[in-house]
């Protein structure tokens, strides 16, 4: 909940009009992104990140499980977000269940690609063990602990840190079954694969406030938006999926044009993350 | 003599499963024969237990102040692995006009998250467990807000396990106080928690979580250190008076090392204050 007064909204709109913002940054620059990997220790991969007073853990469990009828040659991949009440007391009870359907839906569109699982960030054929048998069923859980604007994003690159820190049991199949049985597998507790995570996009955020648009908004400043794209953008440049929020419409041209800084604004958050998770995992290990 | 108790106990164990396990076996499948099999040696002939404590030892205790910067006070508490975040905020105005009065009113919510437990779960909040613990917590710590110093507001408290490998209840409390106190809110004592259990004829401080789905006495104890008075006591399963006189003794005992450590992590908080204003 932000409660502003009338000098506040204008200092707010002003400082992003003269590309000078209330925390001394410019309209295109992110906050500094701290990343921890292996928090949670049951789990095949985690991470926390946070920037600034944003706060997100990320974790990864896999599963064995069938994979679907339609898609007998990929695996299966949910993810599911939870708006602790530390994090703001409207969310306690069933408040947060909104936003966190929100936030769960868009990172889906975001990270998973289409039904089909083409053009999604996980090669999901790499979590097939036996085609239309067994196969692996990642559940991403996201969890939302202290919140200062940019969950999405804040979301986004946690779930790629926690990706990379996953590893995934090597899985051996007991030959000789027939086809109609379900074959028997042994799974090891000791040889782990890693995941290739290099084509996981990230997610940038352009709020936009007044005539201009900034990234990385703290919830001050997107209390005063009139709308948000969200655009995830992957190593190569391209744009893997997009969701809008907010009421206000935006002119077609105005959204080319923030996917065109959106992707460039990507290019620096993708090796800024890069650096801060090699550097999480290189401590973990020592 | 002794043999015919320990039989008593196997028994009221297989009985008290019923319960406990209906809402654990959620968490991991432990079948009742593999928990009779694994009873037998929590504590080894070495007196070694499970995780290689003495069973008068805590688990490593970890604490830290200010984790979530937008509230304000909180704090991580870590007791093994057992890991939980607590948020205070307020005191602040009352949301709900009909609960005015001129106590502060507080209030508490528990969740845990998807990932805190064993296997996966999904399961909304204010299932049963946690409206039991979040009373629980707030009861614990109403006992030593002083409430009336604040008239018509109210403080929320928030904690969100983490992980949990037993004591969550402990855990919580422990944080929850820690967060107070970083709020600033007046108490009359920090109030500390520990868990003590016995099993194979031993007292056990500090159950992790498979000694606590052993289906033994497990006995919860809050106390307000300085003024040594208990404001949390829960035990399931049956013990003898003796004995049980002789595990809550060593719940307080634990009590007691969890406030000084805790007195210990504000000191310091404090200190850190001091120096950024440059005191």
């Amino acid at each position: 909940m932000v409660g502003l007064s009338l000098g506040e909204k204008h200092f707010i709109q002003g400082g992003i009009a003269q590309d000078l913002r209330c925390d001394g940054r410019k309209r295109l620059a992110y906050r500094p992104i701290s990343v921890e990997t292996g928090v949670i220790p049951q789990a095949n991969g985690s991470a926390r990140i946070r920037m600034g007073a944003t706060d997100v853990i990320a974790s990864v469990k896999a599963e064995l499980g069938r994979p679907s009828l339609l898609l007998p040659d990929k695996g299966k991949v949910s993810i599911y977000i939870d708006c602790s009440s530390t994090a703001e007391p409207a969310f306690e009870g069933r408040g947060g269940d909104e936003l966190a359907a929100e936030l769960s839906n868009a990172l889906q569109h975001c990270l998973l690609g289409g039904k089909s699982g083409a053009g999604a960030g996980i090669d999901l054929s790499s979590l097939i063990i036996v085609e239309g048998k067994i196969c692996w069923d990642l559940y991403i859980d996201g969890l939302v602990v202290s919140s200062d604007g940019n969950l999405l994003d804040a979301l986004g690159a946690a779930i790629k840190a926690a990706l990379s820190n996953t590893g995934i049991p090597r899985v051996q199949v007991a030959a000789g079954t027939s086809n109609d049985e379900q074959p028997e597998v042994d799974v090891s507790d000791e040889e782990f694969l890693q995941f290739d995570t290099s084509g996981v996009p990230v997610i940038v955020t352009l709020t936009k406030v007044g005539r201009h648009y900034i990234v990385d908004a703290t919830s001050e400043e997107e209390s005063q938006m009139s709308s948000a794209v969200s655009i995830s953008v992957n190593r190569q440049g391209y744009i893997c999926g997009i969701t809008k929020r907010g009421g206000v419409g935006l002119d077609p041209s105005i959204i080319l044009d923030m996917i065109s800084v959106a992707k460039h604004v990507s290019e620096q958050v993708i090796s800024k993350l890069d650096s801060e998770i090699a550097s999480a995992e290189a401590e973990e290990e020592s | 003599m002794v043999f015919e108790r320990e039989a008593e106990t196997t028994l009221a164990c297989g009985a008290q499963t019923s319960f406990r396990s209906r809402r654990r076996r959620t968490q991991r499948h432990i079948s009742p024969s593999v928990r009779l099999i694994l009873r037998m040696e929590y504590v080894s002939p070495e007196g070694l237990r499970l995780d290689g404590r003495r069973p008068m030892e805590m688990r490593q205790i970890r604490a830290e102040i200010g984790a979530v910067s937008k509230a304000d006070g909180s704090a991580i508490f870590e007791m093994g692995n057992t890991k939980v975040i607590a948020a205070v905020y307020g005191p602040r105005e009352v949301q709900n006009r009909s609960q005015i009065s001129n106590h502060a009113l507080v209030r508490c919510e528990y969740s845990m998250a998807n990932f805190s437990t064993g296997d996966r779960m999904r399961k909304s909040k204010g299932d049963r467990r946690s409206t039991e613990i979040s009373l629980v917590i707030r009861q614990t710590m109403e006992a030593s807000i002083l409430t009336h110093l604040l008239p018509r507001s109210q403080i929320d408290i928030y904690v969100q396990v983490l992980q949990a490998d037993g004591g969550t209840r402990s855990a919580c409390i422990n944080a929850a106080t820690l967060a107070l106190a970083d709020a600033g809110i007046p108490m009359r004592d920090l109030v500390t928690s520990c868990s003590a259990g016995y099993l194979n004829s031993t007292s056990l401080l500090d159950l992790n979580y498979v000694e606590d789905s052993a289906g033994g006495p497990d006995v919860t104890l809050g106390i307000l250190p300085k003024l040594d008075k208990v404001t949390l006591l829960q035990m399931d399963s049956k013990l003898p008076i003796d004995i049980l006189e002789n595990v809550m003794q060593l719940a307080i005992e634990g009590c007691k090392a969890i406030a000084n450590y805790i007195r210990e992590i504000l000191l310091e908080n404090t200190k850190q204050l001091e120096y950024r204003r440059g005191v």
